[in-house]
């Protein structure tokens, strides 16, 4: 990628801190807690001071489109403390899929069209590509479109989509579908003829599904006709570069909960973290912990160099690597506070509900495990 | 600019250019080598997939030699001791600088100088440095970094594993000098060395830790006896060595007597900043997607889901630790100190070579299990029964931990009465009572 502002060390730094320093008093465990339950599922007032005071909708949308122009080193920042702080927020579906999908399109005219809106945060944006099994394969899509009219505008949309991130939600649903040329990228609106979305109940609360059903709906077709194959594999790879660098921040902060618990927590006349079988667990989380941190922000780098070969190489990586030591911090750190840990009160549950979903949410082991190993050859 | 934590970029540039411009003239085997990886064929060249040595003594010898002679080139040349200082043939720069002559010096063909340096001039020659008198430093620092004395460390013995400050040879003091006895174990290089960095028990009465002394020990004085420790894999790349009433002169004393540990701080602190970056050596090889991937396809396994999931753990580990590497390097050139990434490189280096061992043997079957003839398969069996040893030299994985979860996590030590008593009333192995 070309033409990304690029931020120094202590300019990056400063991001993660004002980020950091914003979520604490903004998405603290009880403001999650109380998020969780309602219909929406996040704080439309946290989303547009997230919007007005830092600006973070736009923060990779280029400037020409209302936005910053920065890279996935920012964006990896920023998510590392959203992950952190288990933020409900329609930042993900919106920035990091939404954005960077009609970014990947090359379509001038939808950028102009809706990355302004997403950028000043009053338009949020989901992402709909999954449908029965969940899975991000091109082959697997059955939605079709069907040429109604002339130009990007005249096509309609007909089939469901599942695991629908914030896809009740969403002001802007961007939608593969299959026309005779193959998979597309289409956007549709809210408001659009025959498009309805149900709430799925989901595991991790604080990341919203649906199903979205449409039938002869309107929709304006976004890049290329048929360019959606190659399209969904480069919207994966930023999808699960942002994705690793939200585990990561997820798993620090299971860590950071362990180590504390184990330090202040008194059994048999001392601290539980003296004891190597609760130390251990410690580095081992500590050992993963640092892969995973090394691991998604090297992909970042990598990105906003612009080698998309290596960059789909690390990606793929990130995806193995966070995906495991986030599940592995989240279960761990259950371990070493103990039945505490396993109450409703008690936060851990909330990070291992995401921990399990973020691993699953592109498919889960199987396919990441293959979509590695394709990129190296194998 | 002597010992600055960081040099800044323009002086790099132009040192750079300056390792450029001496490997291109003096590096024995020509010039720059083409990416390594890529060269890699099956079946084609030596399969051998072994961690460490087991060549024949005349081999061995013959790469002794040329280790030397390319230590002293570097020596010569003003690449012997970059850190050191110039009035012992050093360059008076930064570890930044060393670290960039070392990667620059990998591109090319040149003898593997690992007998000289890991232990030697990695971290016993710091350790004169920083605790010997003058006239000792001015009689071995020099020939050490020309590739002349060989140094081992005379540390762990049977008694004093993990807990080094066991050690129990004992040194009584005669006159002016020490009579050193007692027994060391897993000492590399002994068999080639000429001076041992030797931890020994001068006060038994003292807390464990407050009563060892460090003695600089010529490896050619009576009493000293080597004798090679045949490891698990068949080869001898470790000794015995037994300290029989040495007499080691009061001059060749590092530090104060009773003072030794903190001696050995400085040796073991020089050994994690080796040891962690050791990423390269004969089995790296062994970590590659393109061996894997060939390695799957000889096994027939490159269908097998359960295979390919192991294969794409293990592969995402090596490429996370390698970034690992690459974002602490990257930070030291900025000026950062580095966080835990070393530690978590070295724990990650054994698992992942120990993972590749078990994966690939376990494809091949028998086929790794019996020497069918057929190339790159048994030849794994070799690495597979070194990796225990990964797990355990230059400190035990259960002691990395410890030193993380204590270091990095702030978590609190394991009581215990061994720091507080005198030594002497500590518990042996294999007894219920004091010893000592």
């Amino acid at each position: 990628m070309t033409g990304i502002t690029e931020l120094s060390e202590s300019e990056l730094r400063e991001l993660r801190s004002s980020v950091r320093d914003f979520l604490e008093a903004k998405s603290s465990e009880e403001a999650v807690r109380k998020v969780i339950e309602t219909d929406l599922g996040y704080d439309p007032e946290v989303w547009s001071q997230m919007a007005e005071q830092l600006r973070l909708p736009g923060l990779i949308i280029p400037e020409e489109y209302g936005g910053d122009g920065f890279g996935q080193v920012a964006l990896g920042a920023v998510l590392e403390e959203t992950g952190r702080a288990l933020l409900c927020s329609p930042f993900f579906a919106t920035v990091v899929l939404g954005a960077q999908a009609l970014l990947a399109s090359g379509d001038e005219e939808a950028c102009a069209a809706y990355l302004p809106g997403i950028a000043d945060g009053t338009t949020t944006a989901a992402l709909a590509v999954s449908e029965r099994t969940g899975a991000w394969d091109p082959v697997q899509i059955e939605t079709r479109a069907l040429r109604r009219g002339e130009g990007d505008a005249g096509w309609e949309l007909t089939g469901t989509k599942s695991f629908v991130i914030d896809g009740v939600s969403a002001d802007l649903l961007l939608v593969i579908a299959r026309t005779t040329a193959g998979p597309s990228l289409f956007a549709v609106d809210r408001g659009a003829a025959g498009l309805t979305a149900e709430p799925l109940e989901t595991l991790d609360g604080t990341r919203r599904m649906a199903r979205v059903r449409l039938g002869g709906t309107p929709a304006r077709l976004v890049g290329t006709d048929g360019a959606g194959g190659r399209l969904m594999a480069r919207i994966l790879d930023l999808a699960v570069t942002g994705l690793a660098a939200e585990q990561t921040g997820g798993a620090e902060l299971c860590l950071e909960s362990a180590t504390a618990y184990a330090r202040t927590r008194v059994q048999f006349g001392r601290q539980i973290g003296s004891f190597q079988a609760v130390k251990h667990k410690c580095a081992d989380m500590l050992v993963q912990l640092e892969l995973a941190r090394a691991s998604a922000r090297e992909a970042a780098v990598i990105a906003d160099k612009g080698d998309e070969t290596a960059f789909a190489v690390a990606a793929s990586a990130a995806h193995v690597c966070c995906s495991r030591a986030y599940m592995f911090a989240a279960a761990e750190n259950i371990q070493v506070h103990g039945g505490i840990g396993f109450t409703w009160e008690h936060p851990a549950h909330l990070y291992f509900r995401r921990a399990k979903s973020s691993q699953l949410l592109f498919g889960g082991p199987h396919a990441y495990h293959e979509r590695f190993l394709e990129r190296l050859g194998f | 600019m002597a010992h600055d934590t960081h040099a800044d970029a323009g002086d790099l540039a132009s040192f750079t250019a300056e390792v450029r411009a001496f490997l291109d003239a003096h590096a024995p085997g020509g010039t720059a080598r083409e990416d390594k990886a890529g060269t890699f064929v099956w079946g084609k060249g030596d399969d051998r997939m072994a961690y460490f040595s087991s060549d024949p003594p005349e081999e061995e010898q013959r790469k002794l030699e040329e280790a030397r002679a390319w230590q002293r080139t570097r020596y010569e040349n003003g690449f012997g001791w970059i850190t050191g200082p110039a009035q012992y043939g050093g360059r008076d720069l930064t570890p930044v600088h060393d670290m960039v002559y070392n990667a620059i010096e990998a591109e090319y063909d040149v003898p593997d100088t690992g007998v000289l340096s890991v232990v030697g001039l990695g971290m016993i020659g710091p350790t004169i440095l920083a605790h010997a008198r003058d006239e000792i430093k001015d009689r071995w620092l020099p020939a050490m970094y020309r590739g002349e004395a060989i140094a081992c460390q005379l540390f762990s013995e049977p008694e004093a594993g993990s807990d080094l400050a066991s050690v129990r040879t004992r040194a009584v003091r005669d006159g002016d000098a020490w009579v050193l006895s007692g027994q060391k174990v897993w000492t590399s290089v002994a068999h080639h060395s000429r001076l041992g960095l030797a931890l020994t028990r001068t006060n038994p009465d003292a807390p464990k830790h407050k009563g060892i002394t460090a003695f600089l020990v010529d490896m050619t004085l009576p009493g000293v006896e080597v004798r090679p420790l045949r490891q698990m894999t068949g080869g001898a790349d470790f000794n015995e060595v037994f300290l029989n009433e040495v007499r080691v002169p009061d001059d060749h004393r590092l530090g104060e007597v009773d003072g030794g540990w903190t001696v050995a701080l400085t040796t073991l602190m020089n050994e994690r900043a080796t040891v962690g970056g050791d990423n390269g050596g004969p089995a790296a090889a062994a970590l590659t997607p393109e061996r894997l991937y060939a390695v799957l396809r000889a096994s027939w396994t490159l269908d097998d889901r359960a295979v390919r999931a192991q294969a794409a753990e293990l592969l995402a580990d090596v490429m996370a630790t390698e970034h690992l590497n690459t974002r602490a390097l990257r930070g030291m050139r900025a000026g950062v100190t580095p966080g835990p990434e070393m530690s978590v490189a070295k724990l990650m280096y054994a698992q992942n070579l120990t993972c590749a061992a078990h994966l690939v043997t376990d494809v091949f079957g028998p086929r790794a299990i019996a020497d069918s003839g057929e190339w790159g398969t048994y030849a794994w069996s070799e690495l597979l029964l070194a990796t225990p040893a990964l797990r355990i030299l230059g400190g035990t994985e259960e002691i990395m931990k410890n030193i993380l979860a204590e270091r990095v996590l702030g978590l609190p030590k394991e009581p215990g009465i061994d720091t507080r008593s005198p030594f002497r009333e500590l518990r042996r192995s294999g007894t219920g009572e004091g010893a000592a």
